[in-house]
């Protein structure tokens, strides 16, 4: 079968003119002074003309479409919010790009569907090469979280994922502080404040002085935390 | 090459004075031309331990407000060549300072061609203890051996990581030394202090030296004369070691254990 036609969306880098006044002489003469410099430049380019003062003339469009023929340019359309200017824009001929509130979200959308990308690939531990230090927070957020040095009290270490520590905790720490329930701690030596994996938690006070010796793994069983001497 | 040196610790009353004053004594004493700063505006202390109070005519804030010269307000030494003192404003509060005066101040000193710049900062973690500690290329933790002190130091070294003009540059880090401070080796092997082991683990700071409680500390400030000048306190044979050490020289560690007392001594005292 062969196509006749194809309707497609598509992006296209267009020329936008920014009109700071509502004089049309006064543009008139901005424009003219624009093109004497370069005026091969402007031949039959498509232009999308963009407003921004408000109180446009009824006739100001219709006599700066003209103008832009004149210059041989090709006015194809204005990005307005302006009720008034849409109307006028109708009786020029011009299609009207409602652009302005879509044109900020866009940038938003593209930082969305980079993070999902981010989160499909590949995302490796958080290392931090130094001890953590009292007053000190560090998130990891998505993914785990690997310290060289110490957590110090009065510090605290949080990720999504598991937590390592080659050092002693004696600050706070959390794993899995988005809810994820087989997120785990290792460390060279737990003196921790406070061990939290997704929500449960065990001060200082409650953890057994013999799970305080040496390297440790802590994990959750049954909604309670389970140390392991390793 | 200039270097400004901040000596800090978090917490008030440990030292840092004493320490600034003579750590700067000390460098100025090997020849080095010295300034010392005392950036706790509204409590000015320096120029008492130095023994200068009664000549300071203008003041840090001053110059810093440009209402003075840095030359009209720097005091010399009387003791030792090459040591200046920049007293701390007792009228004003630590407001008065601002980032970009305290910039042009410390440009100007390296300009005067300074080697080190030594910076008395105030206790706490507020905008005095930060301006002290801005323009740092090395620090000097000071921190006494017990667990308030040793988080405060801890807390201090976390913004020196992330608050100093260093670290918003990406320059290479401040370097970091420890000074234990009112070390009593008796009363850590009873327990009551923390050990140096202790802390250096604590904080994983190198240790640059520690200077044992003397009563010739308290005296000296007194005098308004830096203890490092009294040359039969150990107090200033520690001090001495830091400011060698700290000029690269490898000594071995002192006045970590309890002195053995031999007969004599236990008959007739010290």
């Amino acid at each position: 079968m062969n196509k006749v036609i194809d309707l497609k969306g598509s992006i296209l880098s267009l020329t936008v003119l920014k009109l700071f006044s509502n004089d049309i002489e006064q543009t008139k003469e901005a424009l003219e002074a624009k093109v004497s410099q370069a005026p091969d430049f402007f031949v039959g380019i498509p232009v999308v003309l963009e407003p921004e003062v408000d109180n446009l003339d009824p006739t100001f469009l219709a006599l700066l479409v003209e103008l832009l023929h004149q210059k041989q340019m090709i006015p194809i359309g204005i990005r307005t919010q302006d009720e008034a200017i849409k109307e006028q824009a109708n009786y020029a001929g011009l299609a009207v790009f409602t652009e302005e509130v879509k044109s900020k979200k866009r940038p938003k959308e593209k930082k969305e569907q980079g993070g999902a990308e981010e989160q499909t690939g590949l995302k490796t531990a958080m290392v931090v090469n130094h001890a953590v230090r009292s007053g000190q927070q560090i998130y990891a957020k998505d993914r785990d979280l690997i310290v060289m040095g110490s957590v110090n009290p009065g510090a605290e270490i949080i990720a999504d994922g598991n937590v390592h520590v080659y050092g002693t905790i004696r600050g706070k720490v959390f794993a899995g502080s988005q809810g994820e329930i087989s997120a785990r701690i290792f460390a060279q030596k737990i003196d921790a404040e406070l061990v939290c994996i997704a929500g449960l938690y065990q001060l200082s006070e409650d953890i057994l002085p013999e799970y305080k010796t040496g390297f440790v793994e802590v994990a959750l069983m049954n909604e309670q935390l389970n140390f392991k001497l390793l | 090459m200039s270097r400004v040196v901040v000596v800090t610790s978090g917490k008030g009353g440990v030292g840092k004075t004493t320490t600034s004053a003579s750590f700067s004594t000390g460098l100025a004493l090997k020849g080095y031309k010295v300034a010392v700063i005392d950036f706790d505006v509204g409590l000015r202390n320096l120029d008492l331990i130095m023994g200068c109070e009664r000549r300071v005519v203008y003041d840090f804030v001053n110059v810093v407000q440009g209402e003075a010269s840095l030359q009209q307000a720097l005091i010399k030494d009387k003791r030792v060549p090459n040591l200046y003192i920049l007293a701390a404003s007792q009228t004003r509060d630590k407001d008065a300072l601002t980032l970009e005066g305290v910039e042009k101040v410390i440009e100007d000193l390296k300009e005067a061609g300074f080697d080190y710049i030594v910076c008395d900062s105030p206790a706490g973690i507020e905008k005095g203890a930060q301006l002290a500690l801005y323009f740092a290329d090395e620090a000097l933790i000071v921190t006494n051996p017990e667990v308030s002190s040793v988080r405060d130091s801890d807390r201090i070294l976390g913004i020196l990581q992330a608050k100093s003009k260093r670290a918003e540059n990406g320059d290479a880090p401040i370097v970091e030394h420890l000074v234990l401070t009112r070390y009593n080796p008796a009363r850590v092997e009873t327990g009551e202090m923390l050990s140096v082991e202790d802390v250096i683990d604590l904080l994983s700071v190198k240790l640059l030296g520690a200077i044992p409680e003397s009563e010739d500390v308290l005296n000296a400030s007194n005098a308004g004369s830096p203890v490092v000048l009294d040359e039969n306190s150990a107090a200033a044979q520690a001090y001495n070691d830091v400011v060698d050490r700290f000029l690269g020289e490898e000594i071995e560690h002192r006045f970590l254990t309890v002195e053995k007392k031999g007969l004599f001594k236990k008959l007739f005292g010290k």
